[in-house]
């Protein structure tokens, strides 16, 4: 209706109206551009409208993209993306890594070790080479020459670490600790797969507990005894070989290889598992290739009988020469405890260098040659270099061997070292005997000299009249200190024999002491029998003195009834221990005492 | 064969140990709950016609001293909250360490484990608190690993409980 009103107004009211002139021009104005007006606002809506704008926007984006990528290539786009793609990757990563480690895990893995086996096929490359020349009749005659030179033989070490057998190899879920699957090498005792693995678990999670939290990282292999336990985590399964001997490095590279073959294949059942382990039966077939990988024999597989032939000779030259070089080694080291034991050389230090022994030390000059000891061992002197240092060993048997060389002893006489005093023994002429005195202290080793029992070979001839003197006995009757009857001529044998004694053996330059004890019977008193002993002895000696002997060299003492001569059991024993006897010793004036 | 990981959890000494040791195959020495604090047996228990391999993780108690380690309980199917029934502190302790269970690792099928159940003259868990607990929902075995009695049952009625979740 009021539209029809509009359209008619026009009509009658354009001229004398204004007002109605104006209300037909909005009307006409109104006709024509109200449909535009209405889109206009319409799309003013849109524009201000933030949720249809994204709507509208989100309906054609990925088409833009992809079209941009078209026309431009990918550059323009990639590069206005890659900074809000890069801060995206990290807010995920800071917020939580394991959705991205997750998701990248079977990517990565390859990645990761392409680029990582790239690096170690050389180093492989070089070390099958090394291994297959090993094996070759020329690899033989270096082993040979590197045992003759006595070289370290890190091939061989080398060659053996190579050997190692995998016993057993668990996969185990790990966020139960379950075990999933569990195979085991032929004649390997094994103990309860689900407690190993649960224990094995159980490990993991202490260690990740206590060192490290935030690591994600954890324990990659454990020693049990003999055996070593390599550990490779992926994101829901865990693997774990148990090795006996040392695996080559790469071996982690097929464990990682086989987690993440597994990872990929039974993700959705790893997810998911509760207990169940049937969906893993198949996972055997990859767990059983790890136990295969036992020792590689790359030779063995072009000419297994040769390598084979050429191993059991490599075994028997071994047997051979470790036997061989073990009793040499055992040879050798008797060697050098009866080096050590000689006296007069000191072993500072030992060693193999070049194929030889080296020995370095210190040498008595005296010391016998270690080379005669070398030929009585058996051994070869060749083998051996010696470095000795010359110096004066202190040893009682060196340095009684020194004085020995220096002294020069004669026939009669022994010479012997006890720590520091030298001990001469025997009869030399009073030379010898003075040299002795005069040198021997001055020998490296010599403290002091005891030549108390060496006898001036020259006092010989006087052991005869001085043994006749000492032999007599002058004896006194009871109570009494004069001479029993009857004892002159005895006396004067006396006399006679001492004047000759002191007289010849001054000639000798000999000093003579002539002691004279005076003795008593056990009857009478103590104190009295004393003084009666030291009377006799007087008494003698004074008429000695006054006989011709000189005074100075006659010396008394009484010792009463104190050192019987006889055991007083009968008369003639007491008559004789009133008595007094004579003892005659000389001295060289030079040593005064 | 179906496997569950069960762990024993419980204060110091409420025999969480002795119950295992009673009914299991070990193969590791106890020296390892010193050391790591826990060690892991196994029992195989038959429930509705069907083997299933207990493996029972039996965490060193806790005490002023040590914690347990949480991330132990990681993936368990079930576990046997024991308690002492002669010291009635090991109850409440007990309800508090299963309060930061629930925290760590939600709702798994559990037994209040009321041991050494012989010992009734000193017994402290009145039969009115006991009622309280069922009501609250738990299911609730008295046990004595000295004399065996429920321990079986025990270990029967957790595992079929893990297979109806
Ligand atoms: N009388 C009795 N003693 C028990 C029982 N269970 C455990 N015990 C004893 O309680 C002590 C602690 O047991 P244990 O198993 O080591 O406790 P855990 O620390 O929880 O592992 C030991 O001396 C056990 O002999 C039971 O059922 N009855
Ligand atoms: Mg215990």
């Amino acid at each position: 209706m009021a539209d029809q009103a509009h359209r008619r107004a026009p009509d009658n009211q354009t001229e004398e109206n204004p007002s109605a002139n104006n209300h037909a021009y909005e009307e006409l104005r109104h006709l024509i551009i109200a449909p535009e007006q209405e889109e206009l606002a319409d799309i003013q809506e849109r524009l201000d409208d933030r949720a249809r704008r994204t709507r509208d926007v989100s309906s054609v984006v990925a088409e833009a993209i992809s079209m941009r990528r078209d026309q431009h290539g990918e550059r323009a786009l990639a590069q206005a993306l890659a900074p809000t793609v890069q801060e995206t990757l990290r807010e995920s990563v800071r917020h939580d890594p394991h959705p991205l480690a997750d998701a990248l895990f079977p990517v990565m893995g390859p990645a990761i070790r392409k680029s990582i086996s790239e690096a170690l096929r050389g180093m492989l490359e070089s070390f099958n080479e090394a291994l297959e020349h090993s094996l070759s009749a020329r690899g033989i005659k270096w082993r040979i020459e590197a045992l003759r030179t006595g070289k370290p033989f890190a091939e061989i070490v080398l060659m053996h670490s190579l050997l190692f057998r995998v016993e057993q190899v668990f996969l185990i879920h790990r966020h139960t600790g379950l075990v999933l699957s569990h195979v085991v090498a032929r004649q390997v005792a094994t103990q309860d797969a689900s407690l190993v693995a649960g224990m094995l678990s159980a490990i993991q999670q202490f260690v990740r507990d206590s060192f490290d939290s935030k690591n994600e990282e954890s324990l990659d292999s454990l020693n049990v005894g003999e055996l070593e336990v390599w550990i490779e985590e992926g994101p829901d399964a865990v693997l774990a070989a148990v090795i006996r001997g040392h695996a080559p490095s790469d071996y982690r590279l097929t464990m990682k290889e086989a987690l993440e073959e597994i990872q990929q294949r039974y993700s959705s059942a790893l997810e998911n598992f509760k207990g169940d382990a049937a969906p893993f039966l198949s996972a055997e077939e990859p767990l059983i290739r790890l136990l295969a990988a036992r020792h590689r024999e790359p030779a063995a597989k072009k000419r297994p009988s040769a390598a084979l032939a050429t191993l059991a000779i490599l075994g028997v030259l071994l047997v051979a020469y470790f036997g061989y070089s073990m009793y040499l080694r055992y040879e050798w080291s008797r060697f050098l405890h009866a080096v050590r034991g000689q006296p007069g050389i000191v072993v500072i230090s030992y060693g193999r260098e070049g194929g030889r022994y080296h020995i370095q030390g210190f040498k008595d000059p005296l010391a016998p040659d270690p080379n005669t000891l070398l030929k009585q061992a058996g051994l070869d002197p060749q083998n051996a270099q010696f470095d000795l240092a010359p110096y004066y060993s202190l040893d009682d048997s060196m340095v009684a061997q020194r004085a020995r060389q220096l002294l020069h002893p004669p026939e009669g006489v022994t010479l012997s070292e006890n720590h520091g005093e030298l001990h001469v023994e025997g009869t030399a002429s009073p030379q010898w005997i003075s040299r002795v005195q005069e040198r021997a202290p001055y020998i490296a080793g010599v403290a002091s000299v005891d030549t108390s029992h060496l006898q001036n070979s020259h006092l010989l001839q006087l052991n005869a009249p001085k043994s006749a003197v000492e032999s007599v006995i002058l004896v006194f009757p009871i109570g009494r200190a004069e001479l029993e009857a009857g004892q002159e001529n005895t006396f004067a044998q006396i006399q006679k024999g001492i004047r000759e004694i002191v007289y010849r053996a001054s000639r000798l330059g000999e000093q003579t002491t002539v002691e004279l004890t005076g003795h008593s019977d056990s009857t009478g008193i103590e104190g009295t029998n004393m003084l009666l002993s030291q009377e006799r002895a007087d008494n003698i000696r004074g008429a000695l003195v006054r006989g011709g002997a000189p005074a100075a060299n006659l010396h008394t003492r009484g010792v009463g009834a104190t050192q019987p001569l006889r055991p007083e059991d009968t008369e003639e024993s007491r008559r004789l221990n009133r008595s007094v006897t004579f003892r005659i010793t000389f001295t060289p004036p030079s040593s005064g005492n | 064969m179906l496997q569950k990981k069960i762990c024993m959890l419980g204060s110091f000494s409420v025999g969480k140990t002795s119950l295992v040791r009673r009914f299991v195959e070990s193969l590791f020495s106890e020296a390892y709950q010193t050391s790591i604090g826990v060690k892991v047996d196994k029992k195989v228990v038959h429930v509705n016609n069907e083997d299933v391999t207990l493996v029972l993780w039996d965490i060193h108690g806790e005490d002023v001293y040590q914690k347990i380690h949480m991330s132990y309980l990681r993936g368990m199917s079930g576990y046997l909250l024991v308690i002492d029934g002669t010291r009635r502190q090991t109850l409440e302790d007990a309800l508090a360490l299963n309060q930061r269970v629930m925290q760590e690792v939600g709702k798994v099928p559990a037994i209040l484990v009321l041991n050494k159940s012989d010992l009734v003259d000193r017994w402290e868990i009145d039969s009115d608190r006991e009622s309280e607990l069922s009501a609250a929902g738990w299911i609730i075995l008295r046990t004595s690993a000295k004399t065996g009695a429920s321990v079986e049952q025990l270990f029967s009625q957790l595992a079929a409980a893990t297979l109806t979740e």
